[in-house]
């Protein structure tokens, strides 16, 4: 990053915040108007809102005056939008051309959905990055199966701006989001966590262990950077190598391990290969070929025998 | 209550296998079952708070339904080119559902799309289906049906996918909007992990493999045995090793009062199969591994409670789950082809003359509890601040019957007799009783003391108690150590002075004998990481303008760890953000983050009280080989307690080209370095992402997308690959980086080599002059270092639209991944030993490692009626893979002459294409 002036940046940064155009503010004298006077001019839009969740919840069965409220619920009062359709200072709005604060919008959102598992939105990655609930969700069509999601998957929502995460899940190794058998949502509440990452568990190893249970232990021989982290060892959202490993084995393990008994700390190369091996002046080596390591301390992830200190039993 | 479906039922009952649910727990399970209904509850929203399981669908139907709906002409409204807040393009809405009302007052929609599938091509290969189901035969692809009666609010949802499929996946869903609602769902996973496996074993997928056509425990000698494997390898054709999870699950919401929800789930999954796995006999890996398959048999059952309040200032949530995990094979017997030799002048191995079979204890069956209480509140009177407390507390208990350490009777090691090795008389304890506490606090306050200007804090306290104590002591010999791999071998100390009564299985007491160990790099204890970790985090924004901010926050994490090479490490974070939203047509966001991870002392080998150099003193005498008892290289650095310089840059910015075109760039560069590892990952680290995307939706007929991703990364490792620290031996170093004991040959002298230095190991010196790395070490010499190099390259691309002809639809999609590692090395051939010959096999590295892969998917839909419509699917992948890894394993599966055996010959490069032909029927 020596390359980086961050003076430079900040100076740029700085102009672009001053250049950013005023937000609308929302007219406090509004009254509410009733849906059908919504209706009436936006109809193409009532015909996909009343496919939605929030079309049933609002209009069969409110719990409250908001919700009652049905369009004017989210984007508050409209009898001055009526008035003047084209001030978008009368009216809340979820996209980006009608400028209301994200904060406004955020909080319409916020004033049903708060607490659960949204509770620790405020303060989190995605809040302070300022990214409107609207961002992911589209209240105004069912895209999706659940959620309202602004595409008709999570991942598809996710990675319209984790594009990097789509790529790595194309890898050689990955988890199967790309053929629909989990969701960024198996591992992180965009919401907010209490992690950095904002993963759904306490800790990451919680997460991975809410599908790999086997993988829980503990074990009567444990190795330690599984036990701390499973991300030591495995890149998560995809590999270029068998099971989302870091590196290529055998020179995964031995980033850790160069013992003064035993391979560990053997110079492991290209003669080594079964096909190597075969050729003059080549000798293959048990711990190069297939699972390398693994082939022999194949209960990495710890083991319960009482012979299982290495992992082999 | 059941679960969702009979398969789960039926297990649930407990059937085959050794490791079944405990009726206590079944009992548990009804009755969260049967209770999960009348309480549970509903606010009706996805939870992405609690649980997995949050994706139903398959690789042909990714969304659960349908990828073949019609958009609607008329777009989503008066706004045609309507954008969210960060200003991406909203996706066109697909034509709206128009339910049918029936005639008691019910709302009804559905449709189903059903013909056929044929797949042509390399259809059984493993990277085609590792997660995914294409046959030739009659489809069910997807199917949906929802019911709504508006008079009550009641509903029914309901759809699903892959009929009968190993990718199949089902929804159902019902109850009152707004109420309450019960959810359920079953879905299944398919993972194959290999096409190309040899087995040698009947019985895969039980816990008695028993082999084909080879002899256990070998023919004749080694050699033999060798010979003999890899011609059963050869005759032996392919087969796959997969495992399928099938889960089903059931949850239930409600909302109780004005501002309680509660909700209620059990899920059970069923995982069965296979995976590669290894066997090792002999001693440390003295023979062979053979690559066996593990049999896979597991049942978890989680169960989630949870009780949630929110009212204008104030939130709660309390949460209670459990997931118990439960493996059905507990110990795996693999009949083992593999000839042990008995040492010179013996006719046993251990007393055991022939070894033919193994025993493994696979994973144990395991318990997870954690109760959870977070706190939330609002403080507008005070600077507007927002207040979360979050504690949680986790516990983990696994208590295994334990195995013993051989299947074989009669094992006498070093000669001492009575060891009663293949019973669980022979263990310190009979089962493991091992226990992971954990807790977490999580503490944040934010407040806006000005405007414009926001302060947050926030600190985090997570730790681990591992309460788990091993011996690895024979009570009825006192021999510390431990038999390994059946028996095969052994890593148990020959010292007799220990073998008397009074210090049996006592470290202390054994120690006070003061008799030096035969080794010291036996395991003797097992060590109970855990470890506590401290965040603290302050940060401020500052507003610029109305839609842009700037951010800067300090992080510093503090960990203390538990017998790890350093007691603590803390790690400082800076981070400067800038987010600006107000820009006409886009938004920019933008960190720059910089890290900086130092610790405590660190000192390479921190396990001496687990291994039995902790049993007596030092070596002193001439002839031992004193390297077990330096055990590592002083100078290696383990990764994730390195000391390590971080920078990260992370930039998003998006961009409307075009009223209907949008651009969306992001970035992130990443540095990472090890300044004190010379050994290790060391140097510099890179991982450099660049993605951009095209989105493209001129009409409602026509929308067309592009991505592309590059990433480039970077590592470097090194290691010393260690010579000899005899005491009493005198170490002569050579010009050339070699290290030999004796004088100079001839011919050495006349290759114009000479002796640069000469060091003599004794029992006072052999700590400081092998214990670290230099070039005069005779155990650590620097000239035997290899270096490594990983550069990684992938482009990822995809592009893709659809097209309304009117009276067609086209939907096209391709991707394309091209993915490559380069491993490079550098090396002292001399100083390694490595001769001319193989110098030339050896090269610089190995042949990339590379992954290509092609998918062309594209539909073409023919609406015969509103009710009615055709789809023509076409699949094609073409798969490209280089490993060498599985280089000549599929030519000789026995490559050394010491029975190492390669069974899986790897993934293998495939061109696939499905066709599909489906009628959607709309109900």
């Amino acid at each position: 990053m020596s390359t980086l002036k961050p003076f430079a940046v900040l100076r740029f940064v700085c102009v672009l915040g001053l250049l950013a155009p005023s937000q609308a503010i929302l007219a406090e004298e509004s009254t509410y108007v009733g849906e059908q006077t919504c209706v009436a001019c936006h109809g193409q839009e009532n015909r996909h809102f009343s496919n939605t969740l929030h079309s049933k919840v609002f209009r069969l069965n409110p719990k409250n005056e908001r919700e009652k409220k049905v369009c004017e619920a989210c984007h508050g009062p409209g009898s001055e939008h009526a008035k003047n359709p084209k001030d978008k200072s009368l009216l809340i709005g979820f996209t980006k051309g009608w400028g209301t604060p994200i904060d406004t919008q955020n909080g319409q959102c916020m004033a049903c959905h708060k607490g659960g598992s949204q509770l620790h939105w405020p303060g989190s990655i995605h809040a302070d990055s300022k990214l409107g609930c609207a961002d992911c969700h589209n209240p105004m069509e069912k895209n999706s199966v659940s959620g309202l999601l602004a595409k008709s998957t999570i991942n598809d929502t996710c990675q319209t701006c984790h594009q990097q995460q789509r790529a790595e899940f194309n890898k050689r190794s990955h988890m199967p989001l790309p053929e629909g058998k989990m969701s960024c949502v198996d591992c992180h509440n965009p919401h907010g966590s209490a992690t950095r990452p904002l993963l759904k568990a306490d800790s990451t190893n919680a997460v991975c262990y809410a599908c790999h249970a086997e993988k829980r232990g503990p074990f009567l021989w444990e190795h330690a950077p599984v036990r701390e982290n499973c991300t030591t060892c495995h890149a998560v959202h995809g590999s270029n190598h068998d099971k989302l490993l870091v590196a290529a084995r055998p020179y995964l393990c031995q980033q850790c391990h160069n013992l003064s008994v035993g391979h560990s700390g053997q110079f492991f190369r290209a003669d080594q290969t079964a096909a190597a091996g075969q050729l003059a002046g080549g000798a293959s080596s048990q711990r190069v070929p297939g699972r390398a390591c693994q082939n022999c301390h194949s209960q990495i992830h710890g083991s319960n025998h009482p012979a299982g200190a290495r992992f082999q039993r | 209550m059941t679960i969702a479906c009979d398969e789960h039922h039926s297990s649930l009952s407990g059937v085959t296998g050794k490791a079944t649910i405990r009726p206590r727990l079944k009992l548990l399970v009804l009755i969260v079952s049967l209770t999960v209904l009348p309480f549970a509850a509903s606010n009706a929203r996805a939870d992405s708070g609690n649980g997995v399981d949050t994706s139903l669908g398959n690789a042909l139907n990714p969304a659960g339904t349908s990828s073949a709906k019609e958009k609607d002409p008329n777009g989503l409204g008066i706004q045609e080119f309507s954008r969210n807040p960060s200003g991406f393009l909203v996706t066109r809405p697909n034509l709206p559902t128009v339910p049918v009302k029936n005639e008691s007052g019910w709302l009804t929609s559905g449709s189903i799309e059903i013909g056929g599938l044929t797949v042509s091509g390399d259809r059984r290969e493993a990277k085609f289906r590792e997660y995914k189901d294409l046959r030739n035969d009659g489809y069910i692809n997807n199917l949906d049906a929802q019911m709504e009666n508006p008079e009550s609010a009641y509903f029914v949802d309901a759809f699903g996918g892959a009929v009968g499929r190993q990718d199949q996946y089902y929804g159902f869903s019902f109850g009152r909007y707004n109420d309450w609602k019960v959810k359920s769902f079953y879905k299944e996973i398919g993972h194959v992990f290999t096409s190309n496996y040899r087995s040698l074993w009947n019985g895969v997928g039980t816990d008695n493999l028993t082999l084909n056509g080879v002899r256990p425990g070998g023919t004749t000698n080694a050699a033999t045995t060798d010979i003999n494997i890899g011609n059963a390898a050869l005759a032996t054709p392919y087969s796959t090793l997969s495992i399928l999870r099938k889960k089903g699950g059931v949850r239930a919401d409600m909302k109780i009062l004005e501002n309680w929800n509660v909700f209620a789930s059990v899920t059970s999954e069923q995982r069965e199969g296979t995976r590669p796995f290894g066997l090792v006999s002999g001693a440390g890996g003295g023979t062979g591994g053979v690559e066996t398959p593990e049999s896979i048999d597991y049942r978890t059952v989680d169960l989630l409670a949870g009780l949630q309040y929110s009212d204008t200032l104030n939130s709660v949530n309390l949460t209670l789950s459990s997931s118990l995990f439960r493996n059905n094979i507990n110990t795996l017997t693999i009949e083992n082809p593999l000839f042990i030799t008995p040492p010179a002048g013996a006719t046993t191995t251990n007393g055991i003359a022939l070894f033919p079979r193994a025993v493994f204890d696979l994973y144990p069956n395991n318990d997870y509890y954690n109760v959870k209480g977070e706190y939330a509140r609002a403080l507008p009177s005070f600077y507007r601040g927002n207040l979360t407390a979050l504690v949680s507390a986790s516990r983990s208990r696994q208590n295994d019957n334990l195995i013993p350490s051989t299947p074989y009777a009669g094992a006498v090691v070093n000669g001492v007799a009575g060891g009663n090795w293949d019973t669980t008389s022979s263990l310190s304890k009979p089962s493991a009783g091992a226990k992971i506490d954990s807790t977490l606090a999580d503490f944040s306050l934010t407040l806006k003391p000005a405007s414009g200007f926001d302060l947050k804090g926030k600190i985090r306290y997570y730790e681990t108690r591992n309460g788990l104590e091993y011996l690895a002591c024979n009570p009825l010999t006192g021999q510390w150590g431990r038999l390994i791999n059946d028996g095969s071998g052994s890593a148990i100390i020959n010292t007799s002075a220990y073998l008397v009564p009074g210090a049996r299985c006592n470290i202390a007491a054994t120690a006070a004998i003061g008799v030096v160990p035969s080794g010291g790099n036996v395991d003797i204890r097992s060590i109970p990481y855990d470890h506590k970790q401290l965040n603290y985090t302050l940060s401020a924004e500052y507003r610029l303008g109305k839609a842009a901010s700037l951010s800067a926050a300090y992080e510093r994490e503090e960990i203390d760890r538990a017998y790890r090479e350093r007691s603590d490490t803390n790690e400082d974070r800076i981070k400067l953000g800038y987010v600006s939203r107000g820009l006409d047509k886009g938004t920019l966001r933008i960190s720059l983050e910089t890290d900086r991870r130092r610790g405590s002392t660190y000192v390479s080998d921190p396990y001496g009280d687990f291994y039995s150099v902790a049993l007596g003193p030092l070596p002193t005498a001439t002839g031992i080989a004193a390297n077990p008892w330096i055990r590592t290289n002083d100078l290696h650095r383990k990764y994730d307690v390195a000391d390590r310089d971080q920078n990260i840059l992370n930039a998003r910015f998006n961009y409307m080209l075009a009223p209907s075109l949008d651009l969306g760039t992001s970035l992130q560069a990443k540095d990472i370095k090890y300044p004190d590892s010379a050994y290790g990952r060391n140097d510099h680290q890179r991982l450099d992402s660049a993605s951009m995307d095209l989105n493209w939706q001129p009409s409602a007929t026509l929308s067309l997308y592009s991505n592309y991703s590059y990433q480039a990364g970077k590592m470097q490792q090194a290691g010393l690959q260690p010579n000899a620290c005899v005491i009493g031996t005198t170490y002569n170093f050579l010009s050339d980086g070699s290290v030999q004991t004796g004088a100079l040959s001839p011919a050495q002298i006349a290759a114009g080599l000479s002796i640069v230095a000469s060091r003599t190991v004794l029992g006072s010196n052999f700590q400081s002059l092998c214990g670290s790395v230099s070039p005069t070490s005779p155990l650590y010499p620097t000239s035997r270092t290899w270096d490594i190099s990983h550069r990684d390259r992938n482009h990822f691309i995809s592009v893709g639209g659809n097209y309304n002809f009117a009276k067609a639809r086209l939907d096209v999609n391709y991707t394309f991944s091209n993915a490559s590692t380069a491993i490079k090395y550098g090396y002292n051939a001399a100083a390694l030993g490595i001769t001319p010959a193989q110098v030339a096999l050896i090269g610089d590295g190995f042949p990339d490692l590379t992954f290509r892969k092609n998918t062309l998917e594209s539909n073409l839909v023919v609406p015969f009626s509103n009710k009615v419509s055709l789809r023509l699917l076409y699949r094609y992948e073409i798969g490209r893979i280089r490993d060498w890894h599985y280089d000549g394993v599929a030519q000789n599966p026995t490559p050394n002459t010491n029975q190492a055996t390669f069974l899986d010959s790897g993934p293998q490069n495939y061109k696939a294409s499905a066709v599909g032909i489906f009628l959607t029927l709309a109900l």
